[in-house]
């Protein structure tokens, strides 16, 4: 049964998205976007995890999405009003069912009492007179839910017996659970009239294509009218004369049936309505039917057969019997319809999208072959370069056109690996519900920026440190409600997550209004534990990081949620082993802020390739602001050693790169050499002076973690043009090691004295 | 009884071959072979309808024998099994 697990597997990877999706739409609706369209869409994910479900017999999924979804549906239908706490419920209820789609696929449990109990208040919430009905049951249910278990379970099945058998029976085969599904669920019916042109036929076009394809969105019903055709002599056989009137039940929006009838665009006259078709159309149909041949009157009663709750309900005239044909292609043998099945709810993942799944080795390959690809290509126009041909040669231009070729295949295959933030963020709104509970504290998540691309290998890694800020920051940062109250501010703490490009790398910033560190505490905390000595004199910055310290724990006591001590520190290490930092921002009373920039790729760089001491580096072109040449007026010593750089109107620290990184024990004078004005993460600059510049390029990174281990003030390697190897810079680094060295004595890395 | 044998491919160009086929044999009773349709489009189902009409016309019998599966299954999509297929294929069963 491979084939069955692979489907299975997409399945499960559907329902990520679909998750997402309905977590999506019920934030917004949470957000007051109470229009159709979200409403819909909601209801789109719940019936599509569903119908998945049933395919695939997991039976608890199935029972609560069934719950869900009918309340979803009563709320689109207009029975139920579209609330700010109705969507507060469904967002808790959305955690359960994400619960039980983890459940199903193996990894963790769903809490059942809570489902059952979260069911029941769905059901309450579908139909609030639903007490009574209960009641009538043998057993004796009490009207509101929060009962225990087994009296909501028989409820439960009280209030659903009447249509809901087949959730209960084991075993249920897929094309039983979706018509099942059509007749109970009044799903979105649909009346398509089409009038093809003699054009579509000439242009090798088919109606009966396009039936198949409306078929493919869900149960069609067709009905013909050939009250147009005339007699057999003198028929055209190459002219259109029938006509079609199509009922649709489908999930799909109109933009999707609209879709169907892409290529026959002006060759078929297409109207498109919701629901049966109005009454007079209705009408109309059957009178036509019933003027032309007899013999096409079995069919006439479609148009006006109806699901209960449609609009033109007082015409439902129709016998039972006529009941929407199975969408399963009738020849198909029994066996193969499973399969069939559950591949239609989950490959229309939306309208006009085609989504290829890659193995991310493919394309981590290709990516690597692109950096060699680079590194040749600028190995080769550096020994060209040595041949001394003239630019304006043939063969200069023809390696300008490759240059520019390997630039924009590079770009390329970047923009592959790159997504927005979006897949990590949605997790969060989650995250923060589940720890604002746990915590008692009141907590709105505002999240920015969600489109922001990065690498995906970034992404990937940046999950659990967001979880643990995010966490931290409502464990931590937020007061009670309480003392929120007594401060004078809103009881509900806002949390903002934010994803930006900055300087040519990515920011996530994790900012709360709460109360700020404690630093008096912060300190006491860490003398207490040893990791600084009492009599240490810090700044607020210094004493802020030192919650960065291993085995720092702020929490009085430790709670579920974090505090476990094995706190920022661990978000810090894993932070800068993706080239990143972090940095906090806090001040009392008004919440703080932790900034944590990342690298954008982990592949490829734009630098400016400088001579230092003798030695080639790489200084990433996203932090320079400009480079030149001092003259000596303007470079004015400060302290023993340091001096600054005047530059227009303000003062700039001058760090000799060389004596920074060991290079040389002296430093020239600064006007012997080269600055590079860089900019750091926080804004602030520096005047970065280096022996010569050898110009501005591309260089592919190759980790030094990696390959050899972590080297401060210096964030990566790379192989330029001549094969030689050489260091990409860490500005920011840099300057950190700078200040600590020509500023005050003490360290900003309390650690350090901690060793002591 | 006449009868009529109808082709894999019953699309734009079959439609105008098939009315030919019929109106040749207008008058007598028809039979329909369709167990080798494969395709069928709408032009040919015009015909076909057209047939239909004209032998009813007539007061002949105008029948469709052996339909393939794919035949009454596209029948079934236009919504024409009421006036091409005869009672034991109308149904919805599958």
């Amino acid at each position: 049964m491979d084939e069955l697990e692979a489907i299975k597997v997409t399945f499960f990877q559907e329902c990520e998205e679909l998750l997402a999706d309905l977590e999506g739409g019920l934030l917004a609706m949470q957000e007051g976007a109470g229009d159709l369209e979200t409403v819909n869409a909601v209801f789109r994910a719940v019936h599509s995890i569903k119908g998945g479900a049933g395919a695939f017999g997991l039976e608890p999924l199935v029972r609560f999405a069934h719950v869900f979804e009918t309340l979803l549906d009563a709320v689109r239908g207009g029975s139920v009003p579209n609330t700010v706490e109705l969507a507060a419920v469904l967002l808790r209820a959305s955690d359960i069912l994400a619960d039980h789609v983890s459940a199903a696929r193996g990894l963790g449990d769903v809490d059942m009492a809570a489902s059952a109990a979260m069911a029941a208040e769905l059901e309450q919430w579908t139909d609030p007179n639903a007490a009574p009905a209960a009641a009538s049951a043998p057993a004796p249910a009490v009207p509101v839910a929060e009962d225990v278990p087994p009296a909501v379970v028989a409820d439960d099945d009280a209030l659903e017996d009447d249509d809901l058998g087949f959730v209960f029976v084991p075993q249920t085969i897929t094309v039983e659970a979706q018509a099942a599904d059509a007749e109970l669920i009044p799903s979105n019916v649909w009346t398509v009239s089409i009038r093809p042109k003699s054009d579509l036929y000439r242009k090798a076009n088919e109606t009966a294509l396009l039936l198949r394809e409306l078929n493919r969105l869900g149960p069609i019903k067709a009905t013909l009218d050939d009250s147009a055709l005339p007699p057999l002599e003198s028929l055209d056989p190459e002219a259109a004369y029938v006509t079609w009137s199509v009922r649709v039940e489908t999930d799909e929006d109109e933009a999707a049936i609209r879709e169907v009838f892409e290529f026959v665009d002006g060759d078929c006259e297409l109207e498109i309505s919701r629901g049966e078709g109005s009454v007079d159309q209705a009408m109309a149909a059957l009178l036509t039917v019933a003027e032309s041949a007899p013999a096409v009157e079995p069919a006439a009663p479609a148009p006006v057969e109806i699901a209960p709750p449609a609009p033109v309900a007082e015409v439902a005239v129709a016998p039972p019997a006529a009941e929407p044909p199975k969408p399963a292609a009738p020849a198909a043998p029994p066996a193969a319809a499973p399969a069939a099945q559950k591949a239609t709810p989950v490959e229309v993942p939306g309208p006009g999208q085609s989504v290829i799944r890659v193995d991310p080795e493919r394309i981590d390959r290709l990516i690597d072959l692109v950096g060699e690809l680079v590194i040749n290509q600028a190995m080769l126009a550096q020994r060209v370069g040595e041949y001394g041909i003239a630019p304006s040669s043939n063969l200069a231009m023809g390696l300008d056109e490759l240059e520019q070729l390997t630039r924009e295949i590079q770009d390329s295959v970047m923009a592959i690996r790159a997504q927005p933030v979006k897949s990590v963020f949605q997790r969060m709104p989650r995250l923060v519900r589940e720890v604002a509970n746990m915590t008692g504290k009141q907590a709105r998540l505002v999240m920015d920026g969600e489109n922001t691309e990065v690498d995906k290998t970034v992404i990937e890694r940046l999950s659990d440190p967001i979880t643990h800020m995010l966490r931290n920051a409502i464990d931590h940062g937020l007061e009670s409600p309480e003392e929120r109250k007594a401060a004078g501010k809103n009881p509900e703490g806002v949390v903002r997550l934010a994803a930006l490009h900055r300087s040519g790398r990515i920011v996530i910033e994790v900012s709360d209004d709460g109360k700020g560190i404690n630093r008096e505490r912060v300190f006491s905390i860490a003398v207490k534990k040893g990791l600084i000595t009492p009599d240490l004199q810090l700044s607020d910055e210094e004493i802020d990081n030192l919650i960065f310290l291993p085995g720092f724990s702020t929490a009085d006591k430790i709670s579920d949620v974090s505090g476990r001590g094995v706190g920022m520190d661990v978000v810090k290490r894993s932070v800068q082993a993706l080239g990143g930092r972090i940095s906090i921002a806090s001040r009392p009373g008004q919440g703080s802020t932790f900034t944590l920039s990342l690298p954008l790729t982990l592949a490829v760089l734009d630098g400016m390739v400088v001579d230092v001491a003798g030695e080639t580096l790489v200084v990433p072109l996203a932090a320079i602001v400009e480079s030149l040449r001092p003259k000596p007026e303007e470079v004015r010593p400060l302290g023993p050693v340091g001096s600054v750089l005047a530059v227009r109107d303000s003062f700039v620290p001058l760090i000799d790169v060389g004596l920074t990184l060991g290079y040389r024990e002296q430093s020239p004078h600064p006007t012997d050499g080269v600055v590079l004005l860089v900019e750091g993460e926080d804004g602030s600059r520096a005047a970065l002076v280096a022996d010569a510049i050898h110009g501005q390029r591309q260089v592919v990174i190759k980790s030094l973690e990696q390959n050899y281990q972590q080297v401060e003030g210096v964030a990566a390697a790379t192989i330029l043009g001549d094969g030689r190897v050489a260091l990409i810079l860490d500005v920011d680094a840099t300057i950190a090691m700078r200040r600590r060295e020509g500023g005050a004595p003490r360290p900003t890395e309390p650690a350090l004295i901690a060793a002591e | 009884m006449a009868a009529i044998a109808l082709p894999e491919n019953l699309d734009l160009k079959a439609a105008a071959p098939l009315k030919a086929a019929l109106v040749e044999r207008r008058g007598a009773a028809i039979e329909i072979e369709a167990d080798k349709v494969r395709r069928l489009g709408g032009l040919c189902l015009q015909v076909l309808l057209a047939g239909r009409k004209a032998w009813e016309q007539d007061g002949q019998v105008f029948s469709i024998k052996g339909p393939s599966e794919a035949f009454v299954e596209t029948i079934r999509l236009f919504g024409a099994e009421g006036a091409l297929l005869s009672a034991e294929f109308q149904g919805a069963e599958s």
